[in-house]
């Protein structure tokens, strides 16, 4: 059976609205242990708090963050599924029609960069990219919205024959930048290699990496644990009031290159939003997180 | 936990030690317009008087969704979250001045400049939780005035009335101390260490 439109709209607006929300389970138990490990007074009260924030938005259907970011989607076709009508055409009616339904409604993030006028439409909006699953008989999306907190603060640069030092020393100094402003403790996804728009883009799949998940390569698997330490020893804490609890995780994906090494950090804030879901030819829908 | 009641005197807020959490009821003015910023500060430049009356009160940059009621009879507020005060840097010593501000706040801290004004004024900066909406938004008790309503919803200037909206992280004090200043440098000096013993 084919996969409609209208399924694929429905989808795209459900996962916005999840990622509204709630915070995926395994950032709150994150959140949690932190809770339990933190040495700052001020940094275990202001945990406490976003468990509590987390937790109150679940309860009663409210929002985590007012500030519903830009929508962006990564969306995956399997090779075996077939398509009835329109896909892009979809995904923009879908955002349209979580914007109109939602309760409470939610405030115009979208912003026309030339004019400054604001909306909750706009060029090249939702943010989509397209991938393929060979074999895979249904549709994967992901959902991330994107705001100002941490948007602002993502960065790339491009090296020549880097060593891993120099690789993690930029990524250090683009955390100690958003210092107390991306709403600590953040997650850190990197992207090393590739080209110039590849490593953004599988930093950005770093930074939406399920917790716990060890990263197959040994020389990054290292990386991680060294930049997590010592991003949490710098000392900002949660929402950057002190504290040793200013990051959840670092997570790093990388492709082969040239001598040229684009490597491009993202970041995500404690609420961390990120939803994913398939969906098959018969309608279903198995949510992921 | 402390409940500040506005308005606010000095000896109030000069008593706030960096960390404290404290609880806001009162009047609360608030706005995250760069536009709004602009307009107040070009009023008081023209020595013209702002809308609002912000003496001992409070001024934060705290997001909220309102809107006029069908019927006419007024404005609602339906939620409110912080955003990031430092893209207001160059507003705020002239806000917090010109206005007599005790309070401050919004999320992630304001500049050297801004801590000087307050420390001038007697004025402390409150970091509320980012993430905080449903929670913090229980303290919503009705909408005071609105003013400006030609800019988009979290642009306007808008004065809600407040009961124990929080908590509220003293982060700046009223004696020129700033956390967030404080933080940076150790964690500059830390990372700089980490580097010279590898």
């Amino acid at each position: 059976m084919a996969i409609t439109s209208e399924q694929i709209a429905c989808l795209i607006a459900d996962l916005y609205e999840w990622s509204l929300k709630a915070i995926p389970p395994d950032t709150r138990a994150a959140l949690a242990g932190l809770a339990s490990r933190e040495s700052s007074v001020t940094g275990r009260k202001t945990l406490r708090v976003m468990l509590q924030s987390a937790d109150t938005a679940r309860r009663t259907g409210g929002l985590v963050c007012s500030d519903i970011g830009i929508p962006t989607y990564s969306v995956r076709i399997g090779t075996q599924v077939r398509f009835d009508g329109p896909v892009r055409q979809a995904i923009v009616e879908g955002f349209a029609r979580m914007v109109a339904r939602s309760d409470p409604p939610i405030l115009q993030a979208v912003t026309n960069p030339l004019t400054l006028v604001r909306g909750h439409a706009g060029k090249d909006m939702p943010i989509v990219s397209f991938d393929v699953i060979d074999n895979a008989d249904y549709l994967e999306i992901s959902c991330a919205p994107k705001a100002l907190g941490t948007g602002r603060w993502e960065a790339l640069t491009t090296f020549v024959y880097p060593t891993l030092q120099q690789m993690e020393d930029y990524v250090l100094d683009t955390v100690m930048l958003s210092g107390s402003q991306a709403c600590p403790p953040i997650v850190v996804g990197v992207g090393i290699g590739g080209t110039f728009d590849h490593a953004a883009r599988i930093a950005k799949d770093a930074v939406l990496r399920p917790f716990g998940q060890q990263n197959p390569e040994p020389i990054l698997d290292a990386m991680e644990q060294r930049l997590l330490r010592t991003i949490n020893q710098l000392g900002f804490g949660p929402m950057g009031t002190g504290g040793d609890s200013t990051a959840m995780a670092v997570h790093i994906n990388y492709a082969a290159s040239h001598g040229f090494v684009p490597v491009a950090v993202s970041l995500n804030c404690w609420i961390n939003r990120r939803t994913q879901a398939r969906l098959y030819g018969d309608g279903r829908v198995e949510r992921i997180e | 936990m402390k409940t500040l009641h506005l308005p606010l005197q000095r000896a109030d807020v000069d008593a706030l030690v960096l960390g404290d959490m404290v609880m806001v009821s009162g009047p609360v003015t608030m706005s995250i317009g760069l536009p709004t910023h602009q307009r107040m500060v070009d009023l008081l430049d023209a020595g013209r008087p702002l809308p609002v009356d912000m003496n001992n009160g409070a001024f934060f940059h705290l997001s909220c969704f309102n809107q006029e009621r069908e019927d006419g009879t007024g404005h609602d507020a339906l939620y409110l979250n912080p955003t990031t005060s430092t893209r207001y840097n160059a507003y705020m010593p002239r806000l917090i001045e010109a206005c007599g501000l005790r309070l401050v706040g919004g999320k992630a801290g304001l500049d050297q400049a801004s801590a000087e004004a307050m420390r001038r004024q007697g004025c402390v900066y409150l970091s509320f939780l980012g993430g905080g909406c449903t929670l913090l938004s229980r303290a919503i008790e009705r909408v005071v005035s609105v003013h400006w309503t030609e800019y988009i919803s979290q642009f306007r200037l808008l004065t809600l009335e407040l009961r124990a909206l929080g908590p509220g992280t003293v982060a700046i004090d009223a004696h020129g101390n700033s956390l967030y200043d404080q933080l940076r440098l150790q964690a500059q000096q830390r990372l700089d260490q980490m580097r010279q013993e590898r």
